[in-house]
């Protein structure tokens, strides 16, 4: 995923005007990954404030860390797998992190029938429901880091199985089956204020 | 097809990992199960909810997420200054060590003879002759470890 913007430059090309001295390269790269990195750092330290440092962060390292990217590899990938760490031991400094326990009553309950409740589907219809969006982020937030990782950049981000086994430095199995238990999860939860 | 197998092919759907036949199969037992096609409905939400929250979140942090490469460089800028001190401190810092030494080379082995050398009182020591042609004295270490040579004189004369 070597991405091009309109004017057709390449993420290795601005890597090497970086590496050449150009700050503004790499403030291109910023430019044009900073709305997804956000995304992702959201859907794993659910704060918005947190999730800015954590980009910014990531963005810093991987300025200081480009000397050691592989040219030909996937720039998004590896930046991706410091993001995910810097908002994982964001998450695990975060007070918050404790404070989020699992409820299992979410997982509890007999479905009723399905009438004709339909899930919000935008950022719109769902300021519209923020009791949703607050049942989704602690069941985000309740699922061990790494399941979470897993979930939200397959669903966030969009990325492939091998995609995310390379970000998180594990085999494509483990990404399934983090992905089937973190869907269980979220699933019940959904239901579960479905039939609240 | 019961419930349970019905679960399994929900999630397996959502991962894009079930066949075509068995997701006509998955579609016929959700058709007269409430229940299941619950389930199915959740899973199959759980992508664009969770897509609309971080946009939610992104819409809230809109300026801040634009001023992203300002954060960035200035960022870059403040840790090239760390950088940079720590570099100048590791490219100097051999002169201090290097005058302690020296000054310890003073104070601790003398040029001339009427002065005594440094007799160090924490060791266990022992004046032993070592058999050589210059007669030469040493001072040795009697720690628990093999003993070692700490001083020697020669002829006499330090």
């Amino acid at each position: 995923m070597n991405e091009r913007d309109g004017g057709g430059v390449t993420d290795d090309a601005l890597i090497r005007t970086t590496l050449a001295g150009d700050d503004g390269a790499f403030g291109e790269l910023v430019e044009r990954y900073k709305g997804r990195a956000f995304a992702v750092a959201v859907g794993i330290v659910g704060d918005g404030d947190d999730a800015l440092d954590v980009v910014q962060d990531s963005f810093i390292k991987a300025y200081y860390k480009l000397k050691e990217f592989r040219f030909g590899s996937n720039f998004y990938t590896w930046f991706y797998r410091l993001l995910v760490n810097q908002a994982i031991d964001r998450w695990r400094k975060s007070a918050r992190s404790a404070e989020v326990p699992f409820d299992e009553s979410w997982l509890s309950g007999d479905a009723s029938p399905p009438g004709s409740f339909t899930y919000p589907r935008t950022p719109e219809d769902l300021a519209r429901d923020r009791e949703l969006g607050d049942a989704l982020q602690r069941a985000v937030g309740a699922l061990p880091e790494y399941h979470r990782a897993v979930i939200v950049l397959r669903e966030v981000d969009g990325m492939a199985y091998d995609e995310i086994a390379k970000v998180l430095g594990c085999s494509v199995g483990t990404v399934m089956s983090r992905l089937h238990y973190a869907r269980v999860k979220l699933k019940e939860s959904l239901k579960s204020h479905r039939e609240g | 097809m019961d419930c349970g197998t019905a679960l399994g092919k929900i999630i397996a759907k959502a991962d894009g990992l079930l066949p075509r036949q068995e997701e006509a199969e998955l579609a016929e037992h959700l058709a007269g199960c409430p229940s299941c096609a619950a389930d199915d409905a959740a899973t199959v939400a759980t992508g664009p909810v969770l897509r609309a929250l971080a946009g939610i979140r992104a819409k809230e942090k809109a300026p801040a997420l634009d001023a992203m490469w300002t954060r960035v460089r200035a960022g870059i800028e403040e840790s090239r200054g760390t950088r940079r001190r720590a570099s100048w401190i590791a490219r100097w810092a051999w002169i201090p060590a290097a005058i302690a030494l020296a000054a310890s080379a003073l104070l601790f082995y003398p040029a001339r003879t009427n002065r005594s050398p440094f007799h160090p009182t924490s060791f266990d020591v022992a004046f032993e002759d070592v058999e050589s042609d210059a007669s030469t004295v040493a001072l040795v270490d009697k720690g628990e470890d093999l003993p070692r040579v700490i001083w020697i004189i020669e002829d006499a004369k330090s």
